[in-house]
């Protein structure tokens, strides 16, 4: 979701022999199939997506209605009808269909804080590293400062001034996820732009711009997508801190976080409370660190052959 | 390099003077303690006496022009929690954090790069799955989960360490284990990354071509290579240890900066806010510092 | 004796533990002595200063265990009797004259006198150091104290109290050399126990006196710490870690052997601010009340014990009126209502914002989520808005945010002191800090409640209870809620309703 164009040209320049005359997404179509763990995350991600999307407008009501006196039901028992087959939560409402109900707001907070922090935090990196004036003294106290200044007072200030709406809160968490992704690519840019090939395009009298967007960039990006989909993960429960300390979203309103923080009381009398909603969480964050690696190798001109010739030795 | 670090510190005194402005302005945004710290149905009469008393109702440039008389003379303000000197309070927390994130570090540090670079010359091999597939869920699982079950299973269960409190070693090993997970799941991954890179490169390969066996190759060429991101992030993570482990010191009774900072945030005990940040940017400013210094000594063409 | 000493630095701690804690098991975290105990508490002290008593989690380590008070309140029947004073009587003019107990003498070796008891009452309600126990009690009043001889003391309040003896049991004596200005970190008091060790952050331990005036306890030392998560507290006793874990949440109370509930005097309600449409219409405010099945949270997301509210007061205050009843549940009659003031052009449809606050008890959001529901059935249009307890405090208290919203406000009041006065004014009154109504003729009826002794006193709270839930329907009340307490087998306890406030260790015997 966070991979643009710049590594996919960079690759398809790249194209290796065997297949060069099939069309790219055809390409990749079969190198994700070769890989069944990154095609199993691959489809989860795409169910997901698709709850996010439509989970809302068709479970809404199920999701939000309440029982008393059918509180906590356990989980595998169908006889409530298949919403409950993950069980209910504390207030009797099926937690299937709150899960996917939440996945929205979850999603929507997580990709858009990893994705903020990651493009401003990249782009500031790299002009850090690169930079060799002002910029690469000024950006790196930048983070320094952001890296010290506590998250939660940093929420506390935006939303005792604003709502907590889903905005401001991805505000909060993108701030303070920016210094990682700035930092890493600063250190990777300090030491790549002094490789030769970098120092070949200079001599070549590449501009700057072209030097970082086609040649530094694509080798920095493998580790910080790493850093981002573990980072999905952090968001997640972060902003289910927050919640649980009166600032962040609040119910009604539903996030995975949210769901096993409420359910962290009931952890040693109703385990599913909380577990289905982390679960959630960790399949979210495997797929999307399972379907990176994948990415990786097949953006990578000089690993991709692995997932070729896999296909072509099962044919 | 005496130049580098003259240089750098004084960059990053600046630093210091902006966030403490920022952090003194900005905290005040959040409202007046005055109702947080008397009861109800206190009388007008005692909230004037208060705010009085904590000079609270002086214009707010006033305050601060005193807050910096005071910090001229070594005095970071009074806790309206407890009526300490803030920096007292805020030091007695932060060594306690201070030794929590070095230890929980070292371990994550030895265990995460061994592990990543094993898990890095067999890609897709047993070892590899296993370690990935383990570290990124526990990166990725709640925290609390991890603590409040380590304690059923080993300290309700089997009774063999205590579930809470400081006092003896046997109080470390819980705590450190659950702060332990994240961080290592992070860095084994980041590890793992950089090492298939750096594997792939042409020198790695030129080691292999000529016979050098797998283990020197690992962990002289490709580690030393592979290490700047792995720093960078570690520093991330250390950072984040340094503003205190929240959940692990609100379960586990640590006295640690992280549970400080929240209450007194929720509390607007100011004096304290800005005295823990203050000693927790001293020492991320420290860290990074050296990790910058560490970066040259990795790769000795890094200039700044 | 160094009271408040820093802890050790850790590394040393460190160590020196390492040494020693090898090859010793550590579940086996014995003490050395079989009459000591430790109590698991939730929140840390920030200050130990006698004055702040008044403050729950101060209360609990200080009150009658260090530092004592003149009379004493029996919650379960509101009766008072003499602690540190022996007899009292009222005099002219809103003057009270206290006997006081000879013999006595504070852990610092000096002995009890009327000087102290004046000196005491003059700091709590100083204007140079803000007191919990002042703010709370004696804010509004102008006392004074006189010494008539050594163990003979004179108070007097303007406007008079006729329950001073009351107020006098929240009022913990200090000897007179207690500074003024600033908060004692080394409380001197006439307790069976003093404060031998503070280790901020980890522990704060009691040790018994010798020479105590009264009976000796059994508990000899009571080493208190403090952790904030619920399972943890519950788990130390069954460890063995702990003796006694005063607060555990209700999911956790599990063991019958061990498990205690007990009411814990605070009362839940939803203030309803009255003067904004569409809450300031009467049927309104009866719909809000009918809508709520209050039953169904009992044994659900509230323990089976909880008690339904008819009065903003636990039972066992002076002057509560037992013939009311809790509301019915009823949502056709609120619908019907509802449609009633919708007729009269009444705008029943504006939202409503209901403003809830994170923590302030167990199961908080979802009842909060329940009542919403319950509310939105009837055919209410609820906005539920839960916040951090600064952003709550700016709707509880006064001023309201002018902006012509109308808004119910979920809180928990706390009246442990036996007699109504201690909220009827700031929840009801005009003036009342906390008060969503307005009323003259309630004001009234306050006012000569609150002047009113014995019999004649009882019968006007009665009647202002039922003016305030029958008449005005000022707010939705809800519950007398209970607590849980964990206490080990070994100890004979029981927790009281006194529990949330204060934890006398002479009551704690050994089976």
């Amino acid at each position: 979701m966070t991979h643009e164009s710049p590594p996919n040209t960079a690759a398809t320049r790249n194209v290796s022999a065997s297949a060069e005359d099939a069309p790219m997404l055809v390409r990749y179509g079969r190198m994700l199939v070769a890989d069944k763990t990154a095609l199993v995350a691959a489809v989860f991600l795409a169910v997901m997506i698709l709850c996010a999307i439509l989970g809302p407008m068709l479970l809404g009501d199920l999701a939000t209605r309440q029982n008393l006196r059918g509180r906590n039901a356990p989980p595998f028992d169908l006889s409530r009808g298949w919403a409950f087959v993950l069980g209910g939560d504390q207030l009797g409402r099926p937690l299937l269909a709150r899960i996917i109900v939440a996945s929205r707001n979850t999603l929507m907070v997580a990709a858009g804080a990893v994705a903020a922090s990651f493009v401003v935090g990249t782009g500031l990196g790299l002009v850090a590293g690169y930079s060799r004036g002002r910029m690469s003294q000024i950006i790196p106290r930048l983070a320094d400062v952001i890296m010290s200044f506590p998250s939660l007072l940093l929420a506390v200030i935006v939303l005792f001034m604003l709502e907590p709406a889903v905005g401001n809160i991805i505000l909060v968490l993108a701030i303070t996820r920016i210094p990682v992704y700035l930092r890493t690519a600063r250190a990777e840019v300090l030491e790549i732009r002094e490789r030769m090939f970098v120092q070949a395009a200079l001599v070549m009298g590449a501009s700057s711009r072209r030097i970082v967007l086609r040649h530094i960039l694509p080798v920095v990006l493998p580790t910080l997508l790493t850093i981002a989909t573990l980072d999905f993960a952090f968001v997640m429960l972060a902003e289910s801190s927050l919640s649980f300390l009166g600032i962040g979203i609040q119910p009604p309103e539903i996030t995975w976080g949210l769901m096993v923080s409420q359910g962290r009381p009931y952890l040693t009398s109703a385990w599913w409370l909380s577990f289905w909603p982390g679960l959630a969480i960790i399949l979210t964050t495997l797929s999307l660190n399972l379907l990176s690696n994948w990415l990786r190798v097949a953006l990578d001109p000089q690993q991709n052959w692995r997932l070729e010739t896999r296909r072509s030795s099962d044919a | 390099m005496g130049h580098f670090i003259a240089r750098r510190t004084v960059a990053s005194a600046i630093s210091l003077a902006f966030l403490v402005i920022a952090v003194f302005f900005l905290s005040r945004l959040t409202g007046d303690p005055t109702d947080l710290y008397l009861p109800l149905d206190a009388s007008q009469e005692v909230r004037d006496n208060f705010r009085e008393l904590n000079g609270l109702n002086e214009p707010i440039l006033l305050q601060f022009a005193g807050y910096l008389g005071d910090m001229a003379r070594l005095d970071f303000g009074t806790s309206l929690r407890s009526a300490e000197p803030a920096l007292a309070v805020v030091l007695q927390a932060f060594q306690w954090t201070l030794v929590l994130a070095l230890v929980t570090m070292v371990f994550v540090t030895v265990a995460a790069v061994i592990l990543g670079s094993l898990a890095a010359f067999n890609v897709g091999g047993p070892l590899d799955r296993v370690a990935t597939f383990f570290s990124l869920i526990g990166a990725s699982a709640p925290d609390f989960w991890i603590a409040i079950v380590a304690i059923v299973i080993f300290s309700v269960g089997f009774g063999w360490l205590p579930t809470s409190g400081t006092g003896s070693i046997w109080h470390w090993i819980l705590p450190v284990s659950v702060l332990f997970i994240r961080p290592f799941g992070l860095i084994l991954q980041v590890v793992r990354g950089s090492m298939i890179n750096a594997l792939g490169s042409a020198y790695v390969k030129t080691a292999r071509a000529k016979g050098v066996a797998p283990r020197p190759i690992i962990f002289t060429h490709a580690l030393r290579n592979a290490m700047l991101p792995v720093v960078t992030v570690m520093g991330d993570q250390a950072a984040g240890m340094l503003n205190g482990a929240v959940v692990v010191e609100t379960i586990f009774g640590f006295p640690g900066v992280g549970k400080l900072m929240i209450d007194s945030i929720l509390q607007r005990d100011f004096a304290v806010i800005l005295a823990a940040i203050m000693v927790t940017a001293v020492a991320i400013f420290v860290m990074n510092l050296l990790i910058d210094l560490a970066y040259a000594l990795l790769d000795p063409r890094i200039r700044y | 004796m160094t009271i408040a000493s820093r802890s050790k630095p850790v590394t040393r701690h460190l160590l020196c533990c390492a040494a020693i804690g090898i090859g010793l098991s550590a579940g086996a975290v014995q003490a050395q002595d079989d009459r000591a105990i430790t109590i698991a508490l939730n929140e840390e002290l920030d200050l130990i200063d006698p004055c702040m008593a008044a403050q729950s989690n101060i209360g609990r380590v200080i009150l009658q265990n260090i530092s004592e008070t003149l009379t004493e309140l029996n919650p379960a029947d509101g009766s008072l009797s003499p602690r540190l004073a022996t007899e009292w009587q009222e005099g002219e003019n809103g003057t009270w004259t206290f006997k006081l107990r000879e013999g006595v003498t504070f852990s610092d070796g000096t002995d009890f006198t009327a000087a102290d008891v004046v000196h005491s009452i003059n700091r709590t309600t100083s204007d140079q150091l803000i007191c919990e126990t002042g703010a709370k009690y004696f804010g509004g009043l102008d006392i004074t104290a006189e010494a008539v001889d050594d163990h003979t003391v004179a108070i007097t309040a303007d406007p008079a109290q006729p329950i001073l003896p009351l107020l006098m049991s929240t009022l913990t004596i200090v000897p007179e050399e207690t500074p003024m200005g600033e908060y004692t970190r080394d409380p001197i008091g006439t307790g069976p126990y003093v404060l031998s060790e503070w280790n901020v952050g980890q522990n704060l331990i009691l040790d018994r006196r010798d020479d105590y005036w009264g009976e000796t306890p059994e508990v000899t030392r009571a080493t208190y710490v403090f952790r904030s998560d619920d399972a943890v507290r519950a788990a130390m006793v069954q460890t063995g870690e702990a003796d006694i874990a005063p607060l555990i949440s209700e999911i956790d109370a599990t063991n019958e052997a061990t498990d205690f509930s007990y009411p814990n005097s605070e009362t839940t309600y939803l203030r309803i601010d009255t003067m904004t449409a569409p809450l300031d219409d009467l049927r309104v405010r009866k719909a809000l009340n009918l809508a709520v099945d209050r039953e169904a949270f009992l044994g659900t997301l509230l323990p089976a014990d909880t008690e339904l509210a008819t009065q903003i007061v636990v039972p066992t205050t002076a002057g509560t009126n037992d013939a009311l009843t809790p509301p019915a549940y009823d949502p056709d009659q609120a619908r019907q209502l509802l449609e009633e003031a919708r007729a009269d052009g009444v705008p029943v449809d504006t939202e409503i914002v209901l403003v809830g606050r994170t923590g302030l008890f167990a199961n908080v959001t979802e009842v909060m989520e329940a009542l919403t529901q319950m509310f939105e059935d009837v055919g209410f249009n609820i906005d539920l808005q839960m916040m951090d307890v600064a952003q709550w405090t700016e709707y509880y208290s006064k001023p309201f945010p002018d902006d012509g919203k109308p808004r119910i406000v979920a809180a928990m009041h706390d009246n442990n002191r036996g007699d109504p006065v201690f909220s009827m004014y700031f929840k009801y009154a005009c003036g009342g800090l906390q008060s969503g109504t307005c009323d003259q003729d309630l004001d009234a009826m306050i006012a000569s409640a609150t002047a009113a002794t014995g019999e004649e006193r009882n019968e006007l709270w009665s009647q202002t209870f039922q003016k305030v839930q029958e008449e005005l329907v000022a707010d939705v009340l809800l519950f007398h809620m209970v607590g849980f307490s964990r206490v080990a087998e070994r100890l004979d306890f029981r927790p009281s309703i006194a529990t949330n406030s204060e934890l006398e260790l002479a009551e704690i015997k050994f089976d």
